[in-house]
C-alpha cells in the first residue's frame, strides 16, 4: 500500500502530541493521597501544600518563618487584647468571579467555628467568640481572652478564605468541599482519585502570575519510585526521596537536592512517671549517652540538625539553650549517682516505622548507644494508629517508657510546642506523653499565652525552655529537614519552615 | 425452574449469601483492631470535643447491634456508607478506582495466560529435555522474584535508562505495561507450572497413546486433545489467580503509583476508616465469588462430562 508509512507516523505524532504541552506543565510527585481537599478539614501538611496553590490565608509565612501579609494587609490588637482588627486586601477576586471582601472572611470563620463542620485543627480558633465585618474590607475578631499566637495561627491552610458561593459548586456542600474555589494563583481543574490532582493558572490572580500554565500533583506512595520519576525526567519535583539516596542525588548534576527547613523536632519521650525515669539524672544520662551528630550524619545522611533547645529555630519564642554532647562517661557517672547499675535497667522502647525520616533505623542506633552505657532497650514498632493509641493511655495504664515522636507545630509559635510540656496536656486529654510536671514551667507557659508584648512573651518561653532543657523529659534529638529534589533545569524552588515546598514561582533555568 | 437456568439461579443466590457472611465478618473484624477511629480520623491535634463529635458523626457511639443494623440495612439497599476519612460515599471512591484495578488485573491475567499456558504445555510435551529444565527455572524465578524488586528493576531499565515507558501513574496505555508485567510474573509461573503438571497427567493417558498410534500428527495430539483435557485444573487456577489479582495487587500498585483498590484498602486500614474497609472487603468478596462462578460455568464448555441442571 502506497500510504503504509502514514499509520506509524500518525501513531508517533499522537504519542508525541501528548508531550507537546510538557513545557507548560510543572509536575510534582507527592507521597500521600489527600484525604480531603477542603481546607477546613485539613490534617496533613502535604495536602495543605497542594491546597495552597488554590486557596489563600489572611497571612502567610516567608522562608524565615516570619508572618507576611497575604489576604490581610495589616492587623492590630486592642489594648486589652480582646479584639483583633484586620484590614483586607482590595482588588482581589475569587476564581468564580466573586469579589473578595469582609463578607467572605466572616463566612469562612463562621464555618470554621461551626460544630457541624469537621475541623480537626480548630483548636487555636476556639478563643474567637465572634467575627464581624467592620467595613467592606475590614473585619474584627472578638476574643474570649488575649491570644497573642492567633495571627500566626491564621497562617495555617485550615483557615484559607473561601467564598460563600463555594457551596454552589457541584459536588460541594457546606460540610464538605471537594472542589476548591479560592483566591490563589491556580484553580482546581480535576482530581483522579488516588492518582493525580490538576490545577491551572488563574490569570485573574492579584499577585505575581506564575510561569507554569498547569501544575500536576502526582500521587506516588513509594519513595524510590518518586526518585525514579525524577531521574526519568517524568516529573520536575519530588518530596521525601529515600534518605539513603540523598548523597547520590546531591552528586548528580541532573538533580538538585533542597534540604528544606522544618519545625519538626524529633525526640525520645521519657515517661517521667516511671519509678526509675523519675530521676532527672537518669534522663540526663540518656541524653549524654546518645551521639546525635553521628546518627544525623550516618543514618539521616545529613537531613537534620541536632537540637539545642526544646523547639526548632524557626519558632517564635526560640532561644538557643545548650547541648547534651555525646559523653558516655558522663552518662555512666550520672546513672551511678542515681543508683542504677550497668545491666540492671531494661527499658521498653517504641518507635514508629516510616513516619519520620529514618525513624526506625535511628531508634535502633539509639538503642545501641543506650546498651553501651549499660541500659538494655529493645525497639518495637507498630502501625501509627495503634502507636498513637498506646502512647495516649492515661498514666495509670500507660506502659511506655521510651518512645520516639516528632512534633511540628502547624504554625510557627512556641505556644503549640509548649503543649508538650504543659501538665494540663497530659493524656488522655492532651498529647504531652512524657507526663512532664513542673509547676514553674506551667506558670511561665500560662503567662506567655496571655502576654501581648512580644519581647516579654519570647523571654517567658526562653525561661521555660531553660528549665525544660535541664529537666530533660525527652532525649533531645534533632530538628528534621524536609528533603526535596528537583530537576536541574528548573529553578526558584525552596522550602518553607513548616515542611512545605514552595514552587509556585518555579520556572525553567534560562 | 429447572435445568441450566435453575442451576445459575442457585449459584447466584450462593454468591449473595457468601457476600452477606463476609459483610458480617468484616464488620466485626474491623472493630477488633486496636486504636480509636474517631481519634485517628480527627488527628492528633484535635480536641477531645472534636473527637467526640466525629465519633457521633461516624455513628460509633451507638451500641454494636444498632451499628450492625444500620450497616446491614444500608447494605441491602446498595449503600456502602460514607468514608470516615474523606467524607465521600464509599461507592464513589471504589467506583473511581475500580476501572484501574480491573484494567491491571485483566492485563496481568491475559499476559499470564497467553504466556503461561503455552509455556507449560510446551514444557510438558518435552518433559526432561533442556527446554523443560529452562522453563522450570523460569518458573522458579517467576514465583520467587519479589514484586518490589522486579517492579523497581523494570522502572530502572525501561523508564530511567531507556526512557520508553512511564515509571508511575495511570496516564495513557503505556503506563499499564510495566505494572501488568510485574503483576503477571508470579501468575505466569504459577499457571505454567499447573499447565505443565496437568498436561503431563494427560499425556500419560491411554487415549493419547492411542492417538499417537493412530498416526495423528504430534502437534494435533498436543494441542487439540491433550491440552483441552488438561485445562480444567488450569482454568481453576486462572480463576483463583484472577480473584487474587483483583484485591491483591497492593505491592504493584504501591511501586507504580497505580490508583487501584489494593492501595485504597491499605490506606483505609491505617486510617481506621471502617466504612471503607468494610465496603472494599465486600466488593472484593463479591468479585471473587463472581469470578469463581464464571470459572465454574466454563467447565461445561471445556469438559463434556460436566453438565449443569
Amino acid at each position: 500500500m502506497r500510504r503504509s508509512w502514514l499509520a506509524p507516523v500518525l501513531v508517533l505524532v499522537a504519542l508525541f502530541a501528548g508531550t507537546a504541552t510538557a513545557q507548560e506543565t510543572f509536575r510534582i510527585a507527592i507521597g500521600v493521597d489527600p484525604d480531603t481537599l477542603d481546607p477546613a478539614q485539613s490534617t496533613t501538611t502535604t495536602v495543605d501544600n497542594v491546597m495552597d496553590y488554590m486557596a489563600e490565608t489572611l497571612v502567610g509565612i516567608d522562608e524565615e518563618g516570619a508572618l507576611v501579609p497575604q489576604l490581610a494587609t495589616s492587623w492590630s490588637t486592642s489594648a486589652d487584647g480582646l479584639a483583633l482588627d484586620i484590614e483586607l486586601r482590595q482588588g482581589v477576586v475569587f476564581h468564580d468571579g466573586t469579589p473578595f471582601d469582609a463578607n467572605a472572611v466572616v463566612w469562612t470563620f463562621e464555618r470554621l467555628l461551626d460544630p457541624e463542620v469537621r475541623v480537626p485543627r480548630r483548636g487555636p480558633l476556639t478563643v474567637i467568640e465572634s467575627v464581624e465585618a467592620t467595613g467592606e474590607h475590614a473585619v474584627r475578631l472578638n476574643l474570649a481572652n488575649p491570644a497573642p499566637y492567633l495571627m500566626g495561627a491564621l497562617s495555617q491552610t485550615t483557615n484559607a478564605i473561601l467564598p460563600p458561593t463555594v457551596v454552589d459548586v457541584e459536588g460541594n456542600s457546606y460540610e464538605n468541599v471537594t472542589r476548591i474555589v479560592g483566591t490563589g494563583p491556580y484553580t482546581f481543574v480535576g482530581r483522579d482519585l488516588g492518582e493525580r490532582i490538576t490545577v491551572d493558572r488563574f490569570d485573574g490572580y492579584w499577585g505575581e502570575i506564575p510561569y507554569y500554565e498547569r501544575v500536576i500533583f502526582q500521587i506516588v506512595p513509594e519513595a524510590t519510585t518518586r526518585e525514579s520519576l525524577l531521574l526519568a525526567g517524568q516529573v520536575d519535583l519530588i518530596i521525601l526521596p529515600p534518605a539513603s539516596d540523598i548523597p547520590a542525588l546531591e552528586a548528580n548534576p541532573r538533580t538538585e537536592v533542597v534540604l528544606g527547613p522544618s519545625d519538626r523536632t524529633i525526640f525520645i519521650v521519657i515517661n517521667t512517671t516511671d519509678p526509675v525515669l523519675q530521676d532527672k539524672r537518669v534522663r540526663q544520662a540518656l541524653n549524654y549517652a546518645v551521639d546525635k551528630e553521628a546518627i544525623v550524619q550516618g543514618i539521616l545522611f545529613g537531613a537534620a540538625d541536632v537540637m539545642d533547645a526544646p523547639m526548632a529555630e524557626s519558632l517564635f519564642g526560640y532561644a538557643p539553650i545548650g547541648a547534651y554532647p555525646y559523653d558516655p562517661e558522663r552518662a555512666r557517672e550520672l546513672l551511678a549517682e542515681a543508683g542504677v547499675e550497668p545491666g540492671e535497667l531494661s527499658l521498653d522502647f517504641m518507635s514508629p516505622t516510616g513516619r519520620y525520616v529514618q525513624d526506625f533505623p535511628a531508634s535502633q542506633a539509639i538503642a545501641n548507644f543506650l546498651r553501651d552505657v549499660g541500659i538494655e532497650a529493645q525497639v518495637r514498632t507498630m502501625d501509627w494508629p495503634s502507636y498513637v493509641g498506646t502512647m495516649l493511655q492515661p498514666p495509670e495504664s500507660n506502659e511506655t517508657q521510651l518512645h520516639l515522636l516528632g512534633w511540628a507545630p502547624s504554625y510557627l509559635d512556641a505556644a503549640q510546642q509548649m503543649e508538650q510540656f504543659d501538665s494540663s496536656q497530659h493524656p488522655p486529654g492532651g498529647l504531652a506523653t512524657s507526663f512532664y510536671l513542673n509547676e514553674e514551667v506551667d506558670r511561665l507557659i500560662d503567662e506567655a499565652g496571655q502576654e501581648i508584648d512580644e519581647t516579654r512573651r519570647a523571654q517567658l518561653y526562653a525561661e521555660a525552655s531553660e528549665l525544660i532543657w535541664d529537666d530533660a523529659p525527652w532525649i533531645f534529638l534533632w530538628v528534621q529537614r524536609f528533603p526535596m529534589v528537583h530537576a536541574s533545569d528548573v529553578t526558584n524552588i525552596s522550602g518553607l519552615p513548616n515542611e512545605k515546598f514552595y514552587a509556585i514561582y518555579a520556572r525553567p533555568v534560562e | 425452574m429447572s435445568g441450566f437456568l435453575g442451576y445459575l439461579l442457585q449459584r447466584i443466590v450462593g454468591v449473595m449469601v457468601t457476600v452477606l457472611f463476609v459483610a458480617i465478618t468484616i464488620f466485626l473484624m474491623v472493630r477488633v483492631l486496636p486504636g480509636d477511629p474517631a481519634r485517628v480520623i480527627a488527628g492528633v491535634l484535635a480536641s477531645e470535643q472534636d473527637v467526640e463529635r466525629i465519633r457521633a458523626q461516624l455513628g460509633l457511639d451507638q451500641p454494636l447491634p444498632v451499628q450492625a443494623g444500620i450497616f446491614l440495612r444500608d447494605l441491602v439497599q446498595g449503600d456502602l456508607g460514607v468514608s470516615a476519612r474523606t467524607s465521600s460515599p464509599v461507592v464513589e471512591e471504589i467506583g473511581a478506582r475500580l476501572p484501574a484495578t480491573l484494567a491491571l488485573a485483566a492485563a496481568g491475567m491475559l499476559m499470564a495466560i497467553a504466556i503461561g499456558v503455552p509455556l507449560g504445555a510446551w514444557a510438558a510435551a518435552r518433559a526432561g529435555s533442556l527446554g523443560d529444565v529452562l522453563v522450570s527455572t523460569l518458573v522458579l524465578f517467576g514465583i520467587s522474584l519479589p514484586v518490589y524488586w522486579l517492579g523497581l528493576m523494570l522502572i530502572i531499565l525501561f523508564s530511567i535508562r531507556l526512557r520508553w515507558l512511564p515509571a508511575a501513574g495511570a496516564e495513557g496505555p503505556l503506563s499499564l505495561i510495566l505494572p501488568a508485567v510485574t503483576l503477571a510474573a508470579f501468575s505466569v509461573a504459577f499457571i505454567a507450572r499447573i499447565t505443565r503438571s496437568s498436561m503431563l497427567e494427560v499425556l500419560r493417558q491411554d487415549y493419547v497413546r492411542t492417538a499417537h498410534a493412530k498416526g495423528v500428527r504430534r502437534t494435533t495430539v498436543e494441542w487439540r486433545h491433550a491440552l483441552r483435557n488438561a485445562l480444567p485444573p488450569v482454568v481453576t487456577v486462572i480463576g483463583l489467580q484472577f480473584g487474587e489479582l483483583l484485591g491483591g495487587a497492593i505491592l504493584t500498585e504501591t511501586v507504580f503509583g497505580w490508583p487501584g483498590l489494593g492501595r485504597l484498602l491499605v490506606d483505609s486500614i491505617f486510617a481506621r476508616d471502617y466504612p471503607m474497609v468494610q465496603g472494599l472487603v465486600i466488593v472484593f468478596a463479591a468479585m471473587f465469588a463472581i469470578v469463581n462462578l464464571l470459572v465454574d460455568l466454563t467447565y461445561e464448555r471445556i469438559d463434556p462430562r460436566v453438565r449443569y441442571g
